[in-house]
């Protein structure tokens, strides 16, 4: 399967917090694909577990590496794209 | 009809309203069983953690749907952790080592609590979290967790005693409270007095109090009775005021610029208790003198007309001033407080009474100032010497122990006045702690032995040429101000929310009513004894 790769900037002022890591493990199950966020030069981590997602301790103006499993290229920069609105706070 | 039998419980009344409603038990706080291995059965662990899991989260939907829109986002956040599945593969893999349900659950929640130690933005939540783990566990071990009240009808409270958090989630069904333990100042009562909920506090035998019962709260009666009705009400004595002025003037509480404000729409001549501790507890470093100076200021010019007596800093490692070195204390009712700081802070004390000064010559008022915690005549000297050195103060002490108590007449020509602080005095004669719960009855302003000691401390004060206030808790109930004034106390300072009551009562008597009333006090032998004559006697002056 081919993985899409994108670089997403937190912009919330309080980082990644629990409401945008919410937003974001529930979109990642409803898409029902398996997506990976994590710092870059660092381990990625599943994007279903909002602990797991908080535990990066993401600041505000870091950037994150996302990985989404998918042959659908147009979703996948569309789930990019609502991530991305969810780290704008 | 036949009629029930009624049975009376006495407790401590809080309010001057009665109220007749079917008792609601609270449950006590079970504590949660600690942790444990289970017995081998993995998927059955599995499957329980699963349940209870699922329990929680419809509970935060409930919630989340009874504070509607807004805050609603805060238990779908929630929610979200609560149902990570990381965080129950941890505790599965928790179950897989051998621990039970609920302590794994309890475990993984503390495992992610690391994991995210130190971002002040998770910390809250994780508060937040670690409740929902222990509801968790209180669901798999069928314990109940915190209160569920009814939202409609009519109910009496019945528990041993009420937390902030308790009190907080009182609703509207709940129109009387009853609590075995807890005392007149607990955090119930004080509650229940600013909602004006009738409660009766300390009411050992409330224990036996049955859901369903109908009870009669008569706080004025001190007591409740079971399948009593409103008839049975003891009335609140009306204060009918004789004269414009009360016997002895009638002062107001405060702690902060808000309170004096507030205190200058009441009639109370002048502030007998500012608490100066309140502007210090929340600074992280200690205050300039100029700062202090205008805060002070501030508080002065805003206070009403007449006398503002300063209490100097009254703190302790209990609750302690961040930027004054506290050093925790076995036992801090006990400890170094009060004017006892001065043995390490001395700057501090005379930085206020130099601050005091500044505010006193810029706002013209009348300052009195005086110390808390004074034990032996030495220390209430040194006090004075350092006040006059100060500034142009009336320089007196707070009479808080015993032992002060007894040496009042060597303070003649050393002090222009005295104040009584009954809840410590209380506190420190009955060798009762006023943060426990259990001994309410112990420090009930009734005790014919404080009563007594009152006696004593007026009577010395008058002799040694010093005036004397009382300016506790008790001095805000009408009828015990009277006591007060009969005793011989020179002027008595109430909350500010008494003020009104208490200077009608003192308007309803004469000096000599007031003394008499005050012998019929100091005859009783029980508690209970002396404040139903005491009520007597003002029923019968009316």
């Amino acid at each position: 399967m081919a993985t899409v790769t994108a670089t997403v900037t937190i912009e919330d002022p309080i980082g990644l917090h629990a409401r945008p890591a919410g937003q974001i493990v529930k979109l990642v199950k409803e898409s029902g694909l398996e997506i990976r966020m994590g710092k870059a030069g660092e381990e990625l981590v599943k994007a279903n577990s909002p602990l797991r997602m908080m535990a990066l301790k993401a600041k505000t103006g870091e950037e994150l590496s996302v990985e989404i499993d998918t042959e659908d290229e147009a979703l996948a920069q569309s789930l990019i794209a609502q991530i991305q609105e969810f780290l704008k706070g | 009809m036949s009629q029930l039998p009624t049975t009376i419980l006495s407790g401590l009344g809080v309010g001057l309203n009665a109220v007749t409603a079917e008792v609601f038990r609270v449950k006590p706080h079970t504590s949660l069983p600690g942790p444990a291995k289970h017995d081998g059965d993995q998927a059955g662990e599995k499957a329980t953690l699963r349940e209870a899991v699922d329990f929680v989260s419809a509970y935060l939907d409930e919630l989340a749907e009874k504070v509607g829109e807004t805050s609603a986002e805060i238990f779908e956040a929630l929610k979200m952790l609560l149902e990570d599945e990381e965080l129950f593969e941890t505790a599965e893999s928790n179950i897989d080592s051998g621990w039970n349900a609920a302590t794994s659950f309890v475990m993984a929640v503390d495992e992610f609590g690391e994991l995210l130690a130190g971002d002040p933005a998770f910390e809250e939540r994780f508060a937040d979290l670690k409740d929902l783990a222990n509801r968790v566990a209180a669901k798999i071990a069928g314990v109940s967790l915190g209160l569920e009240l009814p939202t409609t009808g009519r109910y009496v409270l019945v528990g041993e005693d009420f937390s902030p958090a308790d009190t907080a989630q009182f609703t509207d069904a709940v129109v009387g409270v009853v609590t075995i333990a807890g005392g007149p100042t607990s955090h119930t009562a004080i509650i229940c007095r600013s909602r004006s909920i009738p409660a009766v506090v300390s009411c050992a035998k409330a224990a036996d109090l049955i859901d369903g019962q109908l009870v009669l709260v008569d706080p004025v009666g001190d007591r409740v009775i079971i399948n009593g009705d409103d008839s049975l009400a003891t009335k609140a004595i009306t204060f009918v005021a004789k004269a414009t002025e009360p016997i002895v003037p009638v002062r107001a509480n405060i702690g902060s610029l808000e309170d004096s404000i507030a205190a200058a729409t009441t009639a109370a001549n002048g502030v007998g208790l500012f608490r100066t501790e309140l502007l210090y507890l929340s600074e992280k470093v200690k205050p300039s003198r100029d700062k202090q100076a205008q805060a002070y200021a501030e508080i002065l010019a805003a206070a009403p007309e007449g006398p503002v007596v300063v209490r100097t800093i009254d703190a302790g490692s209990d609750k302690p001033v961040p930027f004054l070195d506290m050093p925790e204390e076995e036992n801090p009712a006990l400890g170094i407080r009060g004017f006892r700081l001065i043995q390490n802070h001395r700057d501090f004390i005379v930085d206020q009474l130099a601050s005091l000064e500044v505010a006193r010559a810029k706002t013209g008022r009348e300052v009195w100032v005086m110390a808390p915690m004074i034990a032996t005549v030495s220390e209430a000297v040194e006090f004075a010497d350092l006040a006059k050195q100060a500034g142009s103060f009336k320089v007196g002490i707070m009479v808080e122990t015993p032992s002060i108590a007894m040496a009042l007449n060597d303070l003649a020509g050393k002090l222009d006045f005295i104040s009584v602080g009954t809840n410590d005095l209380s506190q420190y004669l009955f060798a009762a702690d006023r943060m426990n719960a259990g001994l309410g009855t112990l420090l009930n302003p009734w005790q014919p032995a404080l009563v007594r000691m009152l006696e004593k401390i007026a009577v010395d004060s008058a002799k040694a040429g010093i005036s004397s206030g009382v300016c506790g808790e008790s001095a805000s109930d009408p009828a015990f101000a009277v006591v007060l004034a009969g005793l011989g106390f020179k002027s008595v300072s109430a909350s500010r929310s008494q003020v009104g009551a208490v200077r009608s009562a003192l308007s309803s008597v004469t000096q000599e009513e007031a003394k008499l009333v005050a012998q019929k006090a100091l005859v009783a032998t029980t508690a209970e004894a002396c404040k139903a004559n005491v009520l007597e006697a003002l029923a019968a002056l009316s």
